[in-house]
């Protein structure tokens, strides 16, 4: 009884990890299959504008807050907010435009699927097989 | 007054075609843009005189697509301070009109009538929904240039661009060199075509900077002629006990220096920026060198309530004739209502002050305006 208990305990820690991980996600065609944390945020605050091979990133971002999205910019080492503020700069200066806005990680997934180079980022229990998985970043992952 | 009609006639017709054609994926026009309304309170405190207007500060409208693989072209239209042609109200200007090429993150191409990269704020002194200020840091606010020679401080304009950042671990360097006119500019139909620089010189300059996380400091420089004869005849009727020799003021050297910092930690940012204006008369007796700084600190009360303070300082040689100057202590907030829609209010109290004539005056200005992107 005591063994069944431990393993019910270790099983319910290692799903409430999963679903704290968020993975970064991009569309099959887009010609990396990793990338690191500086990357991504050149990819995301448009720094850098193209994948290897000239196909156009297209940047997903969640509209609305929830526990994918904080830890995904707790990651990037800045504020949901901030990055709005580096997109609207870019905007404004004619170097870049608004990323794709979707409603909910299901979205998302389906966004990153149907849009050539496009990338994202969901709860790591969210991944479809229509996606490509770039990066996993676990919940307590700080910046260096 | 016929010239300006007809302008905005056909800009009303690109408009039209460009909505009826803009659409929202890549590659395709997009049309969007900004305005500023603004009330203004102004005190003159030396003789308590009071000035209370509606404006509509500045409206910006852009057009923008990619043009290619690697290319994308970008116009900037800007009217300012309640613009009518028919009242003869304010101004209306292209601002920018450039054609973008982007090769990789180390090297990007601007090439046509383009906003010049100095210090932090002059490429983005006219995009209103990302500055906190209602009133900008002086030499970047076009509405005081018949107090302060605005355009003299930061170069305006240039025609080709290169910039780019070379990535060294987490620190980028950032270097931006460009050419354009010197500000020399024809501005009589009957000496020929308007708008051509009258010299054989060119605008050269530059900026090296560097960004580590929210750090970022740079150093700006210029370098150009102008032909100052017209103004060297002037002071040599005003002083006539003074040399001014005419091929002194031929080729007026004009260098700027200028160096920027800013730092943004948890809800807090600053940033602060230096200017020196020097110009090279040789040996006649003139000096209109000049500077300015400002440091601005913020504090994000909330998401969407900024407060901040700020303090521009300012100070022109006209010598022979006169010297003034200029301090500026400010402090606003911004509240972002929408993420289209932000909300203004800023005080500040100016004071000016010069020698021949002796001025000593001091202003109270204090504007509210909402910022709207569309």
């Amino acid at each position: 009884m005591k063994n069944f208990k431990r393993i019910l305990l270790a099983l319910v820690l290692w799903a409430a990890s999963v679903s704290a991980q968020v993975a970064v996600i991009a569309n099959k065609d887009v010609p990396m299959d990793s990338l690191n944390k500086a990357q991504l945020r050149d990819f995301y605050s448009y720094e850098m504008k193209q994948w290897d091979k000239r196909v156009p990133i297209a940047v997903v971002d969640l509209k609305l807050p929830g526990e994918a999205k904080e830890a995904f910019y707790k990651f990037l080492g800045i504020t949901a907010s901030r990055m709005k503020s580096l997109w609207l700069k870019k905007m404004l200066m004619g170097e870049g435009s608004e990323p794709l806005a979707v409603k909910s990680e299901e979205e998302m997934v389906q966004k990153v699927a149907v849009t050539s180079g496009a990338l994202g980022f969901v709860s790591l229990s969210k991944i479809t097989p229509e996606v490509k998985t770039l990066l996993i970043i676990a919940q307590n992952e700080k910046e260096p | 007054m016929r010239y300006k009609t007809t302008f905005a006639a056909l800009l009303l017709l690109l408009l039209k075609f460009a909505s009826a054609t803009a659409q929202t994926g890549p590659g395709d026009l997009r049309v969007f843009g900004y305005f500023q309304a603004a009330l203004g309170h102004q005190q003159d405190a030396t003789i308590d005189r009071k000035l209370k207007s509606f404006t509509l500060q500045q409206l910006n409208l852009f057009l923008q697509k990619d043009v290619g693989q690697n290319w994308s072209a970008f116009i900037n239209f800007e009217v300012a301070n309640s613009y009518s042609s028919q009242r003869n109200w304010g101004a209306f200007s292209l601002e920018e009109a450039w054609v973008n090429y982007n090769r990789s993150k180390q090297f990007k191409l601007k090439l046509g009538l383009l906003t010049p990269a100095f210090n932090h704020l002059n490429e983005i002194k006219n995009r209103t929904p990302l500055l906190p200020y209602i009133i900008r840091p002086v030499v970047y606010e076009s509405s005081f240039s018949e107090v302060v020679d605005t355009d003299e401080f930061a170069p305006q304009r240039a025609f080709v661009q290169a910039y780019g950042f070379i990535p060294m671990r987490a620190t980028k360097w950032d270097y931006a060199i460009y050419v354009g006119n010197s500000p020399s500019i024809n501005t009589d139909p009957r000496r020929g075509v308007t708008g051509i620089d009258t010299t054989r010189t060119f605008l050269f300059g530059g900026r090296l900077g560097v960004r580590h996380g929210f750090f970022k400091a740079g150093f700006s420089a210029t370098h150009d002629k102008f032909d100052a004869r017209v103004l060297r005849d002037s002071l040599q009727m005003r002083f006539p006990q003074f040399s001014f020799p005419v091929d002194q003021f031929q080729n007026v050297a004009q260098k700027r220096i200028g160096a920027d910092l800013s730092y943004m930690a948890e809800k807090w940012f600053f940033e602060a920026e230096y200017i020196h204006v020097a110009y090279d008369f040789g040996a006649a007796q003139a000096d209109f060198d000049k500077r300015f700084f400002y440091a601005t600190l913020g504090y994000h009360l909330s998401e969407r309530v900024l407060a901040y303070v700020s303090y521009w300082d300012a100070h022109e040689n006209l010598l022979p004739v006169r010297e003034q100057g200029f301090q500026v202590p400010t402090l606003g907030f911004t509240y972002e209502a929408s993420e289209m829609v932000v909300f203004k209010v800023q005080s500040a109290n100016a004071h000016f002050d010069g020698v021949n004539p002796e001025i000593d005056k001091t202003y109270n200005y204090t504007y509210c305006a909402v910022s709207v992107r569309f």
